[in-house]
């Protein structure tokens, strides 16, 4: 259906032709608006900025003794320039050759991006050569700022504008529709973080540089893109990469809760207690239970699953028995949960109506937190399973990404095979192994060995499995979402409701729980035990990340990530910016769940492509918009099929994560579809 | 009895009323908007937005305006809480958002704004500096209270009579059990659903001004401690009904004095104490149900 769309004249689309010019334009004028590139930034995050024809602004007050040797990156930028140019006119003229152009752009800004960081790196091993200490060298913080990035982007949009006039290249771009209202919520959100920073925090310059207004100007953008490129900033080093898997560890948990119960028709705000719960009785498990080695520690993951599926639970069969709403009932047992945490861990004895009773959970001392776990109860970390846990060189293992490649392979070159599943499963072990010793040297540094990214992590990858695997091929997983999508046919086809929303509500609450084994197993608060600053607000994390994956396993996961990268960004944000809270992050999430819920404001035609016969109707000439109109106006329509497109149900516009992503995973899952 | 008398002296009848009239206040906004067809779970957040407008606005105009900048204060948050409740009214009557999600997200935000305005305006992150004029208290003895309070008692009986004897409340109620019946009958349904869920704002923002400057004189982190959800949960106790919020939000607001009341007598430590209202609030809603609930409500209208 979707692939219909194919202009019968192999021109860009108009839409396709106007989307390429609108980002051609911006990128044109971003490359004269905000800085080229940046050089150095000092620790107050003030920067010595490029602008694009010619010129140097410094704001740190202490310019580098030479400037290293751009001219090269800058001649690119001309060349990026004048194919944007050609991409503007190809857009007007709608050419078939607009996406040669855009390539073109595509291909001079990366050169450019990659002089200038070449640049930067041979003025700093000069300056490593004369002798002067590693961390006073000012290049190694530079880099591309946003007038090359736009047009980076630019020629990225046209390129990719231009070949969907191309039908395979147009299937191709149209799996990815899926990603459209994400995608666009994060970038709104971001343009409006942007604006929030341009106004609350001051140009950080050195006193002695005197602002004007084009100078303030340069130097806001260039705090702007300071703060976005810090919260990305953890993707292009390895311990940040480390520090964000292990942020998005939980958020994957939590994701998963929310996305589970999603895909029941349930909303399920109450992640946090669930955590809690989980998190009290994974501690209990594994500080007392008396188990041998890894049972232990397999009956403490059970405990938290256990503890985080009884809380999940009472909401569950409370809407089944008497239909009082999950969304209040979660919310209300957040708080009895966090009122259950903060007895627990306030003191041993308490008095109850004069009686005194002790109740030892907390350990001796004034600390607010539990006794530690048994050994086996810990799990271990990554970088130590990696054989990474000393500094200095070590080689980081490439086993688990051979191993990966062998189980998508088997799994996918062995379609007719019954038991392809295991036998992936098998081999990929079987290749990790051989593969173990084969590696790459790598400097490890204490943030690395150190690192609290522990084998949780794993877990939650395993629980993305499991929830894809109940969701998609079993037929609880078939009644859980008919209940989700129409709980009345579903009641009709003899599916109970009752039963599935109490089940749904147990497994969100298992998944929420597990959570917990990364704070109290896996030590991500410092210590192997049960603390007061146990992070509950992931559990709201959750909501955004289920959003943004729209429901899927594979999106929430990525989606953590994301969110993870973010987390641990904002720390040097704030750290460097007076004006800039960390909870800058928190506003760009709301505003993300903010745009994805209103992801009607993307039009239908756009996230859901309108059939053929609307199409050939543009090209002959018919107003589109008014037929919308007196569609959404119930009234008759000349085009045929037309209506049934665009008159989706309220239920279906509403849960919008759930009717575009079916097809996708099938697609993912090798043409299920 | 002399146990009870002991109990019910005039400072605790002063903390039962400053408990009941946030309450009171968010949970009558609720009514507006639920009985519009709009589900309102962007109440928390609605108080919070409103709390920190008028904390820091009253600050700010302090010098400029003396004992007058508290009401300017008031004014501020009502109409930034009125702002925000319009986004939520937008995402859900013209985007046809969830709103479930919708309102969500109004609270993430107001998780999040405090943290973020409060740094770039006084560099903590957490709390805003105390206000040197709050609401002024009117009343005798221990019986002193700020305006909201009397304003909310006041609010019960005009939104009964706004309700049940106006043609708006006419036309709100029809709205929020068959909009397409209403609309039929020449309603404007996006109109009513707009104007009720700023109304909601407008006595959220209220509530949320109380808390700052009315019963407090500062914002201070976690101020409305899921007061908006309480609220809410008294609004499907009273069962949509004007009196029987005002019933169900004196129940939340007795226990919660009760709990404050009991704190130091070693009956029931504290931190257990303080889960009583929400204990509560899931066992009445165990006896609600939903039965009573506007039937369009939480559906977004296509006409």
């Amino acid at each position: 259906m979707t692939s219909t769309l194919t202009n019968t004249d192999a021109r860009p689309s108009a839409v396709a032709a106007r989307l390429s010019l609108a980002f051609a334009a911006f990128g044109i004028l971003a490359l004269f608006l905000f800085p080229f590139g940046t050089y150095t930034r000092n620790f107050n995050a003030a920067a010595t900025v490029q602008r694009f024809p010619a010129g140097v602004l410094d704001f740190t007050g202490f310019p580098p003794a030479s400037l290293p040797a751009v001219t090269g990156s800058l001649a690119f930028g001309w060349v990026t320039l004048v194919a944007l140019l050609l991409v503007v006119f190809a857009a007007v003229r709608r050419q078939k050759w607009l996406w040669v152009a855009g390539l073109v752009a595509l291909i001079a800004a990366v050169v450019s991006v990659v002089l200038w960081n070449s640049a930067l790196a041979g003025a700093t091993q000069a300056l490593l050569d004369k002798g002067i200490r590693p961390r006073r060298i000012p290049f190694t913080s530079g880099g591309i700022n946003m007038g090359l990035f736009f047009a980076l982007l630019a020629g990225l949009v046209g390129t990719f504008a231009g070949l969907s006039q191309f039908r395979s290249w147009w299937d191709r771009l149209n799996r990815l529709r899926g990603l459209l209202v994400p995608v666009v919520a994060i970038s709104l959100a971001i343009l409006v973080g942007a604006v929030v920073v341009l106004v609350v925090q001051a140009v950080p310059s050195d006193p002695s540089v005197k602002l004007n207004l084009f100078t303030t100007f340069v130097g806001k953008s260039d705090v702007v893109w300071f703060v976005f490129s810090s919260l990305f900033a953890p993707i292009t080093n390895l311990s940040g990469a480390v520090d964000s898997l292990k942020l998005a560890t939980p958020l994957i948990f939590a994701g998963l809760s929310v996305a589970f119960a999603f895909r029941a028709g349930l909303f399920n705000i109450g992640a946090s207690g669930q955590l809690t719960m989980g998190a009290i009785l994974a501690t209990l498990v594994g500080v007392y239970a008396p188990l041998p080695g890894p049972l232990l520690a397999i009956a403490a993951v059970l405990a938290a699953a256990v503890g985080g599926a009884l809380w999940g639970a009472i909401p569950g069969l409370l809407k089944a028995r008497f239909g009082s709403s999950e969304v209040i009932n979660t919310i209300m047992l957040n708080y009895i949960a966090s009122g259950i945490f903060v007895f627990l861990l306030g003191s041993n004895t308490y008095t109850f109506f004069g009686r005194t009773v002790t109740i030892p959970f907390k350990a001796e001392g004034s600390n607010p937190s539990s006794n530690l776990l048994q050994p086996a109860a810990q799990l271990p970390s990554i970088p130590q399973m990696l054989g990474l846990n000393t500094v200095g060189p070590g080689h980081l293992t490439l086993g688990p990404i051979f191993a990966v490649i062998a189980g998508v392979a088997l799994y996918y070159g062995l379609r007719r095979n019954r038991w392809r599943a295991l036998v992936a499963v098998v081999g990929a072990l079987l290749i990790g192994l051989l593969t173990w010793r084969i590696g790459v040297p790598l400097d490890v540094t204490a943030a690395i060995s150190n690192s609290r990214l522990n084998s949780s992590l794993l877990l939650a990858l395993l629980a993305a499995v499991l929830f894809s695997v109940l969701m998609w091929r079993t037929a609880t997983g078939y009644a859980l979402r008919a209940v989700g999508l129409s709980p009345k046919a579903a009641e009709y086809g003899g599916i109970s409701v009752a039963r599935n929303t109490i089940l749904a509500m147990t497994l969100a609450g298992a998944f929420a729980g597990l959570a917990s084994t990364h704070y109290v197993m896996g030590g991500a608060l410092d210590e192997y035990r049960l603390k007061q600053n146990i992070p509950v607000n992931v559990g709201f994390d959750g909501i955004t990340v289920a959003l943004v994956g729209q429901s899927t396993p594979v999106g929430v996961v990525l989606s953590s990530i994301l969110f993870g990268t973010f987390d641990s960004g904002s720390v040097a944000v704030s750290s460097k910016l007076s004006g800039v809270n960390k909870d800058l992050v928190t506003v760009l999430k709301a505003l993300i769940v903010l745009f994805i819920a209103a992801g009607g404001f993307l039009s239908k035609r756009i996230t859901d492509p309108p059939p053929l016969a609307l199409v050939k109707a543009v090209d002959a000439g018919v107003n589109v918009d008014k037929q919308v109109v007196a569609v959404q106006g119930n009234s008759v329509t000349a085009l045929p099929n037309v209506g049934a497109q665009l008159d989706t149900p309220g239920s279906d516009r509403t849960t919008h994560s759930r009717t575009p992503n079916d097809g996708t995973q099938g697609n993912d899952r090798g043409g299920k579809a | 009895m002399k146990l009870l008398l002991e109990f019910f002296t005039a400072a605790f009848l002063a903390t039962f009323i400053r408990s009941t009239v946030p309450l009171l206040l968010t949970a009558l906004g609720g009514l507006f908007s639920e009985r519009s067809g709009v589900v309102n779970i962007a109440l928390e957040g609605l108080i919070i937005f409103g709390a920190l407008t008028g904390a820091i606005v009253t600050q700010q105009l302090d010098p400029y305006l003396g004992a007058a900048a508290p009401w300017v204060g008031w004014l501020a948050g009502v109409l930034v809480a009125g702002g925000i409740a319009w986004i939520h009214a937008l995402l859900s009557i013209k985007y046809r958002a969830d709103q479930v999600i919708s309102g969500t997200a109004i609270n993430l935000l107001a998780s999040g704004v405090p943290a973020v305005l409060l740094t770039a305006l006084y560099g903590t992150s957490s709390d805003s500096p105390p206000v040197k004029h709050a609401l002024p208290l009117w009343g005798v003895g221990d019986l002193k209270f700020s305006p909201p309070v009397y304003l909310a008692f006041i609010a019960v009986a005009v939104t009964w009579y706004v309700m049940y004897r106006t043609p708006y409340g006419l036309r709100l109620r029809a709205t929020g059990e068959h909009p397409g019946a209403a609309a039929s009958m020449g309603v404007n349904v996006r109109r009513v659903r707009y104007s009720a869920v700023v109304l909601s704002g407008v006595l959220g923002g209220t509530a949320g001004v109380f808390l700052s400057i009315g019963n407090l004189d500062s914002y201070v982190r976690n101020i409305s401690a899921g007061m908006g959800f309480i609220a809410l949960a008294a609004l499907i106790f009273g069962q949509w009904k004007p009196l029987g919020v005002l019933g169900a939000t004196l129940l939340f607001g007795l226990l919660q004095a009760l709990s404050i009341r009991l704190d130091g007598d070693n009956l029931i430590p504290s931190s257990l104490l303080q889960v009583l209202p929400y204990l509560v609030t899931i066992v009445a809603l165990i006896f609600t149900g939903s039965g009573a609930a506007p039937k369009a409500a939480g559906k977004p209208y296509d006409g």
